[in-house]
């Protein structure tokens, strides 16, 4: 176990190390922006204001002593305010997080329960021509159309004839359950489809590939039938690059609910970031992207940690 | 009937993959002879009545200023296209030299080039996107400024990952002893053996491209009007939804089936570089 | 005496997008009751597609274009899925090349065992198993991934595995090769020994002559798809009939006598796309005449010995005068 503990803390270091140096590169880039801050918020201002909001900002002093400031903040959990509202940029993310975590949540149920399932089938299946062209056509349909796309017709669709589902509409889930379920699950289904996609093509290859290898020979030789073979050996082991299929699907995630949040109204975190870049927000756009980055690079790790508990070969070769 | 076949298709045997061929084809044809086709004029404001449904003068309507949209459609395509594959190729052949460098050289070089590749990497697409065109201004040359981004660390890690496989292997040993200088052994001995997950990565990459360019543009912060690309057309479709819908719903097909395609030639490189048999359980 | 497996003319082909291929034309072997027989040939010989044939475990692409298999007087090419299952259940046991690879890597020794003694219906602990195959550190073994152990404990879990349900016969391809040469003759000598102590057969697959004649009564040697020559060990290997088993015995190493030295087979084995007419071995083959080149040679048998080879009779003949090497 001590072996795993110290992976794992591996894992955690180095997590950490790259999230830093995410935060250099956004500091960076919002530095590197052409015009100051200045510029943006006060265009039209005099020399005089200018140089009071530099003051305020701290933009007057050297760039290292601004990124360690930042730094501080950041880790105090203290991610400045909008230049818009004036108001912190934490708190209105926050506020906004429940709605973009409960669509991103059920989009990656519905991408499990429908992915899993027909890509193990189709990758079992797999010598019949027509199932194999069959799962290629629908999982590449899945990853290929765009979200916007089918988020647009499903709009069309469920605006003209309501069908239930609520659009336009949020409903918090601490409101009104079923009101909640109405208005969340057209813009969970369209971030779905990616995954799904996402998820039966993995599903599929990773199924074929264990169905190669020689302990499925040996299986078979043993006289084990289909059904064991595939709750014994094929599960665990194509479990193991769905994981990490998962973890990258999480960031398209991040991205995808920014367009479906639009597309739905929904008031969620990727509404606040399009909008923040809309005006020119730097603070929550900065905030914005460092928060997707955390979360992305938290759960990349997560995932590894848990593969290595999955595939033993993984991390326990001497450390 | 040897000589009625003329074109020979690549993929023998792979029915999908070879239709991808024939619709990658058949729209990057429809893009470059827009101008010739008699499909009418993009630009022509008022070339027919305001957001008119489909019908036989204009097969896929026309949009808010009466121009025909399948005209736009057929030049959205071709800048939907080129911007991505102009962008992926950039990061293609930055990400084979860095991959490959990175494998072959191991040590510090290694460390550093991975540790880039992670942080990148640790940018969901859309917003690595976003950061992008929040400092550039938004327009043609931020968005493939995105894509490049977007598409570089997965290929760094692709090309790193093959080079290693044959990095060890003897005859990149022998090279090695027998003196051949350092750039003849990475594009002499190397190259040729990453060559073709490179040309897999490369599909893969240029449909993601497709789709984070049009997912920009579609937010506005991709291509700018007067210039048209499915993403923009569906942006500006998107407004007039409910009233004129095929204004979304061409475009979106016409993305839809160009992404899917060019998803699809991936596959079907992928079969040919690394062919998987799948075994019956019985 | 009783045969646990027969075969007869089988043939066998491979399909593939470049074509076929035949890796069995005409292959013919009889393994008795408790018999231990040794099966050997160069790569691509058709000894592993052979094996696996007896279990019906090849791959997809694989054809059975004619002729007969049986164990235990079971048409393997015939059974439905149910009693396919049965018959490598209960009578057939496999040991593979690679003992790592054969067990599945994300689940320990001590589960993969019990899931094997579940199937069976036979109840036996995995103490006395894996003691019986000279693993006593039970505790630590089932508790073990299979990449944590070695490949000699590897395949003894393996053999453990194969012969939990007492199957009649053991099939076991190269079982040594991937192995370190100072244990190989402890796995096979254990393999020979729990075959005589549960009266299983033993068909061993393996290049080691020596080992063949070491732990095999009875030999068959294949090329080109078919068992050109086979009868007992001390028979075919005293005084090869076929042209292509003297070859193989000179090819050896270490048969070689003190100041001889090892004469390597000129040619490679051929890679057959259909059936060819005349005998497969011709090109390489000193003693081959113009009909060789011709006409198919069918199986002839001499004594307790079988050979295909147009000049076997004419070559046992001329053998009978001389002393065995």
């Amino acid at each position: 176990m001590s072996i795993l503990v110290r992976y794992a803390l591996a894992r955690f270091a180095s997590a950490c190390l790259t999230l830093f140096c995410v935060a250099l590169l956004v500091f960076a880039a919002i530095h590197a922006m052409p015009g100051s801050f200045e510029d943006v918020m006060v265009p039209q201002g005099t020399q005089a204001m200018r140089d009071v909001l530099a003051e305020r900002l701290g933009l007057n002093k050297p760039i290292l002593e601004q990124l360690g400031r930042w730094l501080s903040q950041v880790i105090q959990g203290n991610l400045g305010d909008s230049l818009v509202t004036q108001e912190s940029v934490a708190a209105e993310y926050l506020r906004r997080l429940p709605a973009t975590a409960e669509i991103a949540g059920l989009a990656t149920v519905f991408a499990l329960v429908v992915g899993v399932p027909f890509g193990i089938f189709s990758g079992l299946a797999g010598s019949r021509r027509l199932v194999s062209q069959f799962s290629r056509l629908g999982g590449g349909l899945a990853m290929s159309v765009p979200d916007f796309v089918v988020g647009a017709v499903l709009l069309y669709l469920f605006t003209r004839y309501s069908l239930w589902f609520t659009v336009g509409n949020w409903v918090p889930i601490t409101e009104n359950l079923i009101g909640n379920l109405r208005s969340a699950l057209l813009p969970a289904f369209t971030l779905s489809l990616l995954g799904i996609g996402l998820i039966m093509a993995t599903a599929r290859h990773a199924t074929i590939g264990v169905l190669g290898q020689d302990f499925i020979t040996a299986a078979l030789a043993r006289g084990k039938s289909p059904a064991v073979i595939v709750r014994h050996h094929v599960l665990r082991n194509a479990g193991i690059p769905i994981i990490t299929i998962l973890a990258i699907y999480s960031g398209y995630l991040l991205g995808g609910t920014i367009i479906v949040e639009n597309l739905f109204s929904v008031p969620g975190v990727g509404r606040y970031l399009i909008t923040g870049v809309l005006n020119r927000d730097y603070p929550v756009v900065q905030a914005g992207v460092l928060l997707a980055a955390f979360f992305f690079i938290v759960l990349n790790m997560l995932a590894d940690i848990l593969y290595a508990l999955l595939d033993p070969r993984i991390g326990r070769r001497r450390g | 009937m040897a000589r009625a076949r003329f074109i020979r298709l690549p993929f023998r045997g792979d029915v999908l993959s070879r239709a991808a061929v024939v619709a990658v084809i058949a729209l990057l044809l429809a893009g470059l002879l827009a101008p010739v086709l008699p499909i009418g004029d993009p630009e022509a404001i008022g070339a027919g009545p305001r957001l008119n449904g489909p019908d036989g003068a204009f097969p896929l309507g026309t949009d808010n200023l009466g121009r025909p949209v399948l005209a736009r459609i057929f030049e959205g395509i071709l800048l939907t296209f080129i911007l991505s594959t102009v962008a992926v190729l950039i990061a293609s052949v930055v990400g084979a030299i860095v991959g490959m460098v990175a494998a072959y050289l191991h040590r510090t070089a290694d460390e550093v080039i991975s540790r880039f590749a992670d942080v990148l990497f640790s940018f969901p697409p859309v917003l690595l996107g976003l950061l992008v065109t929040a400092i550039l201004d938004p327009g043609i040359h931020s968005t493939i400024a995105a894509i490049v981004l977007i598409t570089l660390p997965s290929m760094i890690r692709v090309v790193r990952a093959a080079t290693l496989d044959v990095v060890g292997r003897d005859f990149v040993i022998i090279a090695e002893i027998a003196g051949a200088s350092f750039g003849r052994r990475l594009f002499l001995h190397l190259l040729p053996n990453v060559a073709g997950v490179i040309a897999v990565q490369t599909a893969y990459s240029i449909s993601l491209g497709m789709l984070i360019e049009s997912a920009l543009s579609f937010l506005g912060l991709g291509v700018q009007p007067p210039s048209a690309s499915l993403g923009s057309l569906l942006r500006e479709g998107a407004i007039y939804l409910d009233i004129a819908p095929w204004l979304v719903f061409g475009p979106g097909a016409f993305l839809a089936i160009a992404i899917l395609s060019v998803n699809l030639l991936g596959d079907g490189l992928r079969s040919v570089v690394d062919p998987l048999e799948a075994r019956p359980l019985h | 005496m009783a045969a646990v497996a027969e075969i007869d003319s089988l043939v066998l082909e491979f399909r593939s997008r470049s074509g076929r291929v035949r890796a069995l034309d005409g292959a013919a072997l009889s393994v008795g009751d408790g018999q231990r027989v040794g099966l050997v040939g160069e790569s691509g010989s058709g000894k592993s597609t052979l094996a696996l044939a007896l279990g019906r475990l090849l791959p997809p692409n694989a054809e059975h274009l004619e002729g007969a298999l049986r164990v235990n007087g079971k048409s393997v090419f015939e059974l439905d899925h149910a009693a396919l299952r049965g018959l490598r259940r209960h009578e057939l046991g496999y040991v593979f090349q690679d003992p790592i690879g054969t067990l599945d890597p994300t689940m320990r020794i001590g589960r993969q065992i019990e899931a094997v003694l579940a199937g069976t219906g036979k109840t036996a602990s995995i103490a006395s198993l894996l003691a019986s195959v000279g693993l006593n550190d039970v505790r630590r073994i089932v508790r073990s991934f299979p990449h944590e152990m070695s490949g000699g404990m590897a395949q003894r879990v393996s053999i453990a595995i194969a012969i939990a349900p007492k199957p009649k016969l053991l099939i076991a391809d190269e079982p040594t090769a991937s192995l370190d040469a100072s244990i190989r003759s402890q796995i096979l000598d254990l393999l020979v020994s729990l075959c005589a102590a549960h009266g299983m057969a033993l068909l061993l697959l393996s290049h080691d002559l020596r080992a063949i004649s070491r732990y095999c009564e009875r030999v068959a040697v294949m090329y080109g798809g078919r068992v050109i020559e086979s009868g007992l060990t001390a028979d075919v290997f005293g005084r090869p009939l076929h042209p292509y088993t003297e070859a193989l015995l000179r090819a050896a190493p270490g048969q070689e006598r003190i100041g001889g030295r090892i004469e390597p087979i000129p040619g490679l084995p051929p890679v057959l796309a259909g059936r060819i007419e005349g005998c497969s071995f011709a090109p390489r083959c000193t003693f081959a005449v113009d009909e060789c080149r011709t006409r198919r040679p069918e199986r002839t048998d001499h004594g307790d010995r079988s050979v295909v080879c147009l000049r076997a009779t004419e070559r046992a003949d001329a053998m009978a005068g001389v002393p065995p090497a």
